[in-house]
């Protein structure tokens, strides 16, 4: 009884065999479960330079160690894989209530190899895992098909089901795989794994317990908790254009300091994620017009579109993933939108919004709606196809894609009906939209050396809708992390709310300090960056969400949940060490399969080289390759190549659990 | 576990879902109320439902607000 259930499933695609797998106890107490645990598998598993789209490739399904323990907002699973979009290690992570059916059906993680000869799914339940044919669901959208095989499998428990859409059939590098109508695992190119795989669900109704060493303990913690967020109510008299107003007080100010996360959950839960829309237009932190834009085009007249009070007005009810007690989001009545084509969408995330909005110039509300249930049902990520879109306009605009290329499909800025017609030839892969559905790198390729710089990304992968250039704490997470362009890993903003100087003893404290020290590059920063990741990898071995994260350990206590969880009796300089260790494994995974690190550096625009001229981040450029080399050292790693030292290996003790790798 | 069924304390209740995840039979679902000012969706017995009182959903509760009554 310790969080975790120690077995595996794996499940050989191209012969049909399924089998179970112990895990020793010593991998969950050095990795936990969840990202830590896949690492370990495919690290061993997938021989060196296996193609990702081969047979080779091993796609897993993990879930959290807290995952159903007790503790809140740890309902997160992942998949993991070798990423086909940046030929590393691949992860993506996802809500809903996929994790604890991982483990109700008795295990921590479903992995997959081999490719079938004709589409199928995976049921599990008590009684056993088979392989059963997908034909009839093969070529219909996540949404119909994950319907379908309610349907058919709804017997006594509701199955939880993940799926892929038709752009991870037509193998869209820039695929994921969805799950509760409207979730998706979106980055690292999971989906297109699974198309390779001619996987097209994995069908869970186990109902198996899921135990821990200290219930009593677990929900103690998580009653602090509750009654805490409980109190953080917006009071209904403010509006959403206050957020405005906010997001200029953040970006004008010149020094920055600590703040009390538990305000995230007030924001969170009245607005969900759009509480961004305003406040990152404002601010400097949304990316515009390409990474080469600023309020100064996107300005008023066009961001008060996509307010988010306005997309809260179409929320007809509110969603929780698994165990959220914030629950940011929701599902929004876009009946009268197109021509009634759909009945309502899952709340368009703020990442979708400032993708298909002030990355595009676009200020049409109705469209971002559209394109958000579009992007669901086709499996495809939503950052990364607004910034190819964007990368389109641009090439449009100078002449690399003329209007025969197009398909007569006029690429201008803020043109929301050819962006919905290029959206819809992604999905299909029809004309224009083949040369696109796999992100810019790919297309940059094609197309030849004048458009790359049009190409915004990290190793190949769209970096999410924060600007590096207002946080470059953030752009080091871009560059130097194993799964590059991610928003998700950390930034100087996540660092100062998160306060893991009060259980970590050599994070360093965050005080007031000038937002310009955070542009030089120095050891403290690096620290900071280090201890981001650290943090998040230890997150995402737990289930745990980032904005649990953003609350601050000091509200949401992650470390008391896995001690009490599992019986460990661990410090948070302990846990931080597990994190350090998944971490290098990652980037272990990355180097095993050919990937040179120093090749994730963000684009230049990213690095503001040249910097903008006017705006809020006027002038602002980030000495990235500096800063990479000071994350990597601290890490242990080879400062100037990012290879992790073996005397770093040995110490992590990863020498010892990689043994017989394949 | 007493003899009942599946009973929530809305003052409580977060909404998180946990406890419609743990019955094995589905009988409890998020179903939109007026508990609170955001109108979130609440776990509530689905109609026609045989909740035979197992506890399941009030062990799973992070915060004990489900009792079998």
């Amino acid at each position: 009884m310790l969080g975790y259930t120690g077995k595996i499933l794996n499940v050989n695609l191209t012969s049909g065999e399924i089998k179970e797998e112990v895990i020793p106890d010593r991998v969950y107490e050095m990795l936990l479960s969840g990202v830590g645990l896949g690492a370990y598998v495919l690290y061993k598993r997938i021989p060196a330079g296996a193609d990702p789209l081969g047979t080779d490739n091993v796609l897993g399904f993990v879930s959290g160690l807290l995952t159903g323990t007790g503790s809140v907002i740890t309902g997160r699973w992942m998949v993991v894989c070798r990423s086909p979009l940046t030929g590393g290690w691949g992860d993506s992570n996802c809500g809903g209530t996929f994790s604890p059916a991982i483990k109700q059906c008795g295990y921590d993680g479903i992995f997959f190899s081999g490719i079938s000869k004709e589409p199928v799914y995976l049921y599990v339940d008590n009684r056993g895992a088979e392989l059963r044919p997908a034909a009839h669901v093969w070529g219909m959208d996540a949404v119909e098909a994950e319907q379908a095989l309610e349907k058919e499998n709804w017997k006594r428990k509701k199955p939880s089901i993940a799926v892929i859409g038709t752009a991870a059939e037509k193998i869209s590098l820039i695929s994921g795989i969805c799950n509760d109508g409207g979730r998706i695992a979106a980055r690292s190119g999971g989906g297109a794994v699974m198309g390779s795989k001619r996987l097209k669900a994995v069908v869970l109704a186990g109902t198996k317990s899921i135990t821990c060493h200290d219930p009593e303990k677990m929900k103690e913690i998580s009653k602090e908790l509750a009654v805490k967020i409980r109190k953080q109510n917006m009071p209904g008299f403010v509006p959403g254009s206050i957020l405005a107003f906010g997001g200029s007080m953040l970006g004008g100010m010149k020094r920055a300091a600590p703040m009390d996360g538990i305000l995230v959950g007030m924001l969170m839960k009245r607005w969900g994620t759009p509480m961004n829309n305003l406040m990152g237009a404002t601010s400097g932190d949304s990316p515009l017009k390409n990474w080469g834009g600023s309020v100064v085009d996107y300005n008023k007249s066009y961001y008060k579109n996509i307010d988010a009070d306005r997309i809260i007005k179409r929320e007809t009810k509110k969603y929780h993933c698994y165990s959220c007690i914030l629950g940011c989001g929701g599902v929004c009545d876009i009946k009268d939108i197109a021509n009634g084509e759909f009945s309502h969408t899952h709340k368009p995330e703020y990442e979708t919004c400032a993708a298909f909005g002030g990355l595009l110039m676009n200020k049409d509300l109705n469209s971002i709606f559209y394109i958000n249930e579009l992007l669901n049902r086709a499996g495809m990520d939503s950052i990364s196809a607004g910034g190819t879109v964007a990368f389109a306009i641009e090439c449009y605009e100078n002449g690399i894609l003329t209007p025969e290329m197009t398909g007569g499909l006029e690429l201008t800025w803020g043109n929301a009906p050819a962006i919905i017609a290029l959206i819809k030839k992604m999905i299909a892969r029809e004309g224009i939209g083949d040369l696109l559905a796999d992100g810019v790198k790919v297309a940059a390729a094609k197309l030849g050396i004048p458009s790359s710089e049009y190409a915004v990304h990290a190793g190949g992968q769209e970096p999410g809708m924060h600007d590096s250039r207002m946080d470059p704490v953030l752009g080091v997470h871009f560059s130097a992390d194993p799964t590059p362009g991610r928003h998700t890993i950390g930034s100087g903003q996540y660092y100062d709310i998160m306060h893991l100087w009060e259980q970590v003893s050599w994070a360093p404290v965050s005080g007031s300090y000038l937002k310009a020290d955070e542009f030089i590059p120095s050891e403290k920063v690096a620290l900071k960056t280090v201890a981001n990741s650290c943090y998040k990898e230890v997150a995402d071995g737990s289930g745990g969400c980032l904005f649990a994260m953003t609350l601050g350990i000091n509200h949401w206590k992650l470390f008391d949940w896995l001690n009490a969880a599992t019986g460990w009796n661990k410090s948070g300089d302990e846990y931080m060490e597990i994190g350090k260790r998944i971490q290098t494994l990652r980037q272990m995974f990355a180097v095993k399969h050919g990937v040179d690190p120093r090749s994730f550096r963000m684009s230049k625009r990213m690095a503001g080289e040249p910097p903008l001229t006017e705006g809020l981040l006027k002038g602002n450029s980030v000495r990235i390759d500096e800063m990479m080399e000071l994350h990597w050292k601290m890490y242990g790693w080879d400062e100037k190549t990012g290879l992790p030292l073996p005397e770093t290996i040995s110490q992590l003790h990863l020498d010892e659990i990689t043994q017989g790798a394949a | 576990m007493g003899k009942g069924i599946a009973t929530i304390n809305y003052a409580e209740c977060m909404a998180c879902g946990c406890c419609v995840q743990a019955c094995p039979f589905s009988f409890l679902d998020l179903m939109k109320t007026d508990v609170d000012v955001y109108h979130k969706n609440y776990p509530q017995l689905v109609p026609d439902h045989k909740c035979t009182g197992c506890g399941l959903c009030a062990t799973a509760c992070p915060v004990d607000c489900v009792t079998i009554q």
